[in-house]
């Protein structure tokens, strides 16, 4: 009993707290918060075409086109395949209608083969663009294992390069969704992280979050952002001696965006990365990337 | 003064004999007259004892009743349902059902009867994860934004305020998605005309 009445007193204690400082809040004289505010844009380019299908998916589909192909009725097409072969053999045969074949003499006998075999020739004659861009393999320091400090060696390197090994080009993986990795100053290094800038007074966070993608050296890149709401927070605080009272650490909120069509294709430049779910492990931080990998989906 | 004076006149009045008999004597000098001198002229009063005139108050009630009755006809004609369109996608057409286009059905073997089972089954299998893990990947998106919208509470009221603000200008909002082969940079697509003959059913 004594228990219960000292937790509830405990309860009551702590939201009247709450409300105490939500009060000071509200007042003229704002405190400001220890943590510093910062917007990043989590950019994203949707896959371009569609995945390649998983063994089962490749077995599944055959198995699914048989079964249609022996539930359906013949289509016209085919019933005028089947006449037209009949119409031959009865031609071939000794005895055949005189009267039927001079009823049909004027007009020009189109088989449906001969149809078909001009459609193909059409099909031939048009090349889609290529699902995998065709490459020569190029030597590359891949920088496994590299803490992405310094700046990795992945340049870009001339057309003929594998345009999936190019990571700055948006090209590459057409078939997989893209997050736009930059490289940037903070505190006294450079790290790779998703494009972020300082929260300034009198803005909204996804306005910040707007002027961090407009800032990166790479011009033209339209962007929809989904939403007013940030969609993932990273903290950090600052190592102990350059914590002050009013310096605590830095909030990184994320808002998300789609590449929309339309913008001039930039210039690559070396700080700035187009990378895969999986690729991102190489250049962020671990405890960074745990924050980032719950909202960039990629299924 | 005035009021006795209306009052004793009115009590004079009413004294005096009947008008019937009044008339009587009159007709009677009539009469009298008539018969001993000519006439000179027909004095014939309005009749004031006839029956009055029936104005016949039911026609136009009957009209009335007729024109209502009428209307009500009509709409009772007009409630009729309006036609359902047809779906055209649900109506067999009636070329189909011929028993010349039935296709020849093959004949499994049993093992492939018992490979298209399997296969289903797998297959099952294979889509439940995959939705699993759709829904897991979404409950995560959903866990990272709300642990950001706390944050955020915490740090100012008013960037809270704005980050819920739902956005107008987002929708409509359109994206192709992803298609077999990527599109040709400087590709000239043929011009065709089309003759569109869907059918536009009015209610």
């Amino acid at each position: 009993m004594t228990a219960v009445g000292s937790a509830g007193f405990r309860h009551l204690s702590s939201t009247s707290v709450c409300r105490v400082t939500l009060q000071t809040k509200s007042g003229t004289e704002k405190p400001s918060s220890p943590w510093t505010l910062m917007a990043a844009v989590c950019l994203q380019r949707l896959p371009v075409i569609s995945a390649d299908c998983s063994p089962i998916e490749q077995q599944f589909r055959q198995m699914m086109q048989r079964m249609e192909l022996e539930k359906s009725l013949l289509s016209d097409h085919e019933l005028r395949l089947l006449e037209d072969s009949e119409r031959i053999s009865r031609k071939q045969a000794d005895d055949y209608d005189s009267d039927e074949e001079e009823n049909r003499g004027d007009q020009e006998i189109v088989l449906a083969q001969d149809l078909e075999d001009s459609w193909e020739q059409k099909l031939q004659k048009f090349q889609p663009g290529l699902r995998v861009n065709v490459c020569v393999k190029s030597s590359r320091h891949s920088g496994e294992g590299v803490r992405a400090r310094s700046v990795p060696a992945d340049a870009p390197l001339s057309c003929l390069a594998d345009a999936d090994e190019d990571l700055t080009s948006l090209e590459r993986c057409l078939a997989d969704p893209l997050v736009l990795v930059a490289e940037q100053q903070v505190g006294g290094d450079k790290l790779w992280l998703l494009p972020q800038t300082r929260w300034q007074e009198g803005e909204t966070l996804r306005q910040t979050a707007e002027r961090a993608l407009a800032s990166l050296p790479a011009a033209g890149l339209k962007a929809t952002f989904l939403g007013n709401a940030p969609c993932g927070v990273y903290k950090y605080k600052l190592p102990k001696a350059a914590r002050t009272e009013s310096a605590v650490g830095t909030k990184v909120f994320f808002f998300k965006a789609i590449l929309s069509d339309g913008g001039a294709p930039a210039a690559p430049s070396a700080s700035l990365l187009w990378a895969k779910k999986s690729e991102l492990q190489r250049y962020l931080k671990p405890a960074y990337m745990m924050k980032v990998e719950r909202f960039v989906l990629a299924l | 003064m005035s009021w006795a004076l209306s009052r004793c006149l009115c009590r004079v009045l009413s004294r005096q004999s009947p008008p019937s008999s009044f008339l009587l004597a009159e007709h009677h000098r009539a009469v009298q007259s008539l018969w001993f001198a000519p006439m000179r002229t027909l004095k014939i009063s309005t009749p004031l004892r006839a029956e009055p005139k029936k104005k016949k108050k039911v026609d136009p009630r009957r009209e009335q009743m007729l024109k209502e009755r009428m209307r009500k006809k009509l709409r009772k004609l007009e409630k009729v349902a309006p036609e359902l369109i047809p779906i055209e996608d649900l109506i067999t057409p009636a070329k189909f059902l011929d028993e010349t286009r039935e296709r020849s059905a093959p004949r499994l073997s049993f093992e492939d009867s018992e490979g298209r089972a399997l296969l289903l089954k797998e297959w099952c299998r294979y889509k439940q994860e995959q939705h699993m893990a759709e829904v897991q990947a979404v409950e995560l998106a959903l866990e990272a934004q709300r642990e950001a919208l706390d944050e955020l509470k915490l740090e100012s009221e008013e960037l809270y305020q704005a980050a819920l603000k739902p956005d107008p200008l987002m929708f409509p909002f359109t994206h192709k998605g992803p298609v077999y082969t990527p599109p040709k940079s400087k590709y000239e697509a043929p011009d065709g005309k089309y003759n569109d003959i869907t059918k536009v059913y009015t209610q």
